[in-house]
């Protein structure tokens, strides 16, 4: 009969899908009171790369040294000091200092360095990831 | 599912943004860094540039205090006066060198007058010289009456040779003469 394989095969998907759903072969529980711990992210795997081939040190002393450079370094400074100026030399927290020049500092770096940074951290994501 | 295009253009995506995302974690990391170099500028008070203005009008209140207060002495504590930038000098200047004209080693506070005794503007220092010069030439002319002209002295000290000329010429206009 032409229907017997049909029906065999869906009560052997049904089958299978129950037992995916209420597996009696789990795998063991960790212990109760542990949360279960999270695949990192590839965000994360690219991240530990990074550190350990030692290309984000290369890339951050690039940066610094670009930075200063162009005077960024000392805009930045000149900025610190309007708000320490304003405030008193003792009353300025370091928090204070970096949510106030965040924002300038993001905003005021020029196009060809930010360009010449993605450019080396996208070649390194793609020799990362083979 | 995905053909082959699109998910090279998903992994594009992702690409741009991580890239991104890694770029702005290097960046805020130097950006604390930079504040944390302000910051610590600015509290152990290295920055002298702060507040040059306020600084200057501190500092020149603080000199006009210094000197306008009674309890400071100006001139008569002797050795120990400040001057307006914090120093002190003896009241005779204390280097020793070498006087050109006799070769004597002497303190340059008391060099005028040195100078004064050993070139000739003292009775002693011209009657000594003119003893030596002038003996000579009184003996050439025969007691006519030597002018006291030491060969020694400069313009300045002529004139004043010439002013006291007389007290000193007297004991060879007198015919008298001392031997050397």
């Amino acid at each position: 009969m032409s229907r017997s394989p049909i029906f065999f095969f869906l009560l052997a998907a049904s089958l299978a899908w129950f037992s995916m759903k209420h597996s009696v072969n789990r795998p063991p529980t960790p212990d109760a009171g542990e949360d279960q711990e999270k695949e990192p992210t590839f965000r994360e795997i690219i991240n530990i790369k990074l550190i350990e081939s030692g290309e984000k040190e290369r890339l951050m002393e690039l940066l610094r040294e670009r930075l200063i450079e162009c005077g960024w370094k000392d805009e930045m400074k000149a900025h610190c000091r309007t708000l320490i100026k304003k405030k008193g030399r003792n009353n300025v927290t370091l928090d204070e200092l970096v949510h106030f020049i965040t924002p300038k500092g993001r905003a005021s770096i020029p196009d060809s360095i930010k360009a010449e940074l993605l450019q080396r951290i996208r070649s390194f994501l793609v020799s990362a990831a083979q | 599912m995905f053909g082959q295009s699109q998910t090279s253009l998903l992994l594009f995506g992702l690409c741009l943004k991580l890239s991104s995302h890694f770029f702005e974690d290097l960046l805020d990391s130097i950006i604390v860094d930079v504040a944390s170099e302000c910051h610590r500028i600015a509290r152990l008070g290295l920055d002298h540039n702060l507040d040059e203005e306020e600084e200057e009008l501190r500092l020149s209140a603080e000199a006009r205090a210094r000197v306008a207060d009674p309890s400071y002495s100006g001139e008569t504590n002797g050795k120990y006066v400040v001057d307006i930038f914090g120093q002190t000098h003896p009241s005779v200047a204390n280097e020793i060198f070498e006087c050109m004209n006799c070769g004597r080693s002497v303190m340059a506070g008391k060099f005028a007058p040195h100078l004064e005794k050993c070139m000739g503007k003292g009775r002693k220092a011209r009657l000594k010289m003119t003893r030596s010069s002038t003996a000579a030439q009184s003996r050439h002319s025969r007691g006519s009456p030597v002018p006291a002209y030491s060969p020694y002295s400069n313009s300045t000290s002529t004139n004043r040779l010439a002013n006291g000329s007389v007290g000193a010429g007297e004991p060879y206009s007198n015919g008298t003469s001392e031997e050397p």
